[in-house]
């Protein structure tokens, strides 16, 4: 057999024969230059490697990688400095006629508004708490967008709101139990712990810790649980213990957790 | 990848999600060391983001990752001037392995054990092929890139390894059926 018969087997192996080169080893087969039996042989091994198992990595294969990628984040925040001078350079190059007019526009408003509310304090709160419920209205309509990356942004922009209403708070635990990516239900967690001091947070966490089917997750609920101080995680630990299968880390984890609430 | 270029770091993490899986089984298969294959893993994603500006979007981000799996893997070896540590490890696992047990697996089992080892006896090259064309589905011009040589020669690898394997899987049964 030489070289040609070979790339055309493995070829084969890989189903990217052409008509003509099937034709090609059909006649090589039927002349006896490529031997039926072994060509078979090797066709079925191939097909029967299929079989062999990879085990799935351990749960900290995937915290290291963030770990890591957070730090590279920090490092890239602290090194991007500020050229005021290149900056000034965009500005101006950006200036268009138009621009400028609508520019002037905005400020005439401006002036007009601040004229009109002066020091009003009170309209001043106002207008800070509508900024606040516009945020959270994006918040909400984000977190149901079908891009992971967006989602794990509003939740993140969660964490910056100074309050939070009853439907910011059902959307964030809507996410909490539904969402598909393991991350997002994480940065979740980390979100909702922020206003632990409200019943419906601490009864919705506690509630999800049976819902979840990543161990990562559940870790998570966990420290959040001990941060807490909610003793009633307990039982619910130890339902999912004996409704659910754990690896032997996500178990000692458990255990110890609920060594501490208890 | 080109937006982890542009300096979106947090989009690694969409690429970690979808590529970690692939890249632990080629290390795992390469290797038959989990905890190795999950360091080599986090090495590649270091790697990615400390070479993300030779990223040029020209060719396909499989090869990229692979070469780059590759070269960590070679790396690896290279520096704990431990090369010829597979040979010493497959003594070891295949001494580990207790053929007297042999008898009471079920036949499933011991047919994966035969393709497992047949599959470490290859050398490194024509593994690489099987691995990267058989389980990771890529193709052979790609492989060609990966391991900076021809796509015929790729394809003469993976026959040549599918023979030996052919060969070596043969003897590994009948050396287990007369045990």
């Amino acid at each position: 057999m030489n070289d040609k018969h070979e790339q055309l087997i493995a070829d084969y192996l890989q189903g990217t024969l052409t008509d003509k080169q099937t034709n090609e080893l059909e006649s090589l087969i039927e002349s006896g230059a490529i031997d039926f039996i072994d060509f078979k042989a090797i066709e079925h091994l191939h097909d029967e490697l299929e079989v062999l198992p990879v085990p799935a990595p351990s749960p900290e294969m995937r915290n290291r990688f963030y770990e890591m990628l957070a730090d590279e984040q920090e490092k890239q925040k602290q090194t991007s400095g500020f050229d005021f001078k290149e900056f000034i350079q965009k500005m101006l190059h950006q200036i268009t006629g138009p621009k400028l007019a609508y520019a002037f526009v905005l400020l005439i408003i401006g002036g007009f508004i601040g004229s009109t509310i002066g020091n009003n304090n009170d309209q001043l709160e106002q207008l800070s708490g509508e900024l606040e419920s516009m945020r959270q209205m994006m918040m909400i309509s984000m977190l149901e967008g079908p891009s992971a990356s967006d989602r794990l942004r509003a939740v993140n922009i969660s964490s910056q709101l100074a309050e939070t209403d009853d439907r910011a708070i059902r959307a964030l635990l809507f996410t909490l139990n539904n969402d598909p990516s393991e991350n997002v239900r994480i940065q979740t967690i980390e979100a909702l712990a922020r206003w632990g001091n409200q019943d419906v947070v601490r009864e919705g966490l506690i509630k999800s810790i049976t819902r979840q089917e990543s161990d990562l997750v559940i870790v998570a609920l966990a420290d959040v649980m001990v941060e807490l101080g909610l003793q009633q995680a307990a039982g619910e630990f130890e339902k999912l213990k004996n409704e659910r299968e754990l690896t032997g880390s996500t178990q000692t984890k458990i255990d110890n957790t609920i060594a501490v609430l208890l | 990848m080109m937006k982890v270029k542009d300096g979106q770091l947090d989009k690694l993490g969409l690429l970690y999600e979808r590529y970690s899986s692939s890249l632990y089984g080629f290390f795992y298969r390469k290797t038959k060391q989990p905890q190795l294959s999950e360091d080599l893993v986090q090495s590649v994603f270091e790697r990615m983001l400390k070479y993300r500006d030779t990223y040029t979007g020209d060719g396909s981000f499989t090869t990229w990752m692979f070469s780059i799996a590759r070269n960590a893997h070679i790396d690896h070896y290279r520096k704990q001037k431990r090369l010829r540590e597979d040979e010493i490890l497959d003594e070891e696992r295949i001494q580990g392995e207790d053929p007297s047990g042999l008898g009471e697996q079920d036949l499933r089992a011991q047919r994966k054990q035969i393709l497992e080892q047949a599959i470490d006896s290859l050398d490194e090259d024509k593994k690489e092929v099987v691995i990267l064309s058989r389980f990771e589905g890529l193709r052979y011009q790609e492989i060609a890139d990966i391991q900076g040589v021809s796509e015929s020669a790729v394809k003469v690898r993976m026959f040549r390894a599918m023979k030996e394997l052919k060969q070596t899987v043969t003897t590994l049964t009948n050396e287990y059926s007369n045990e």
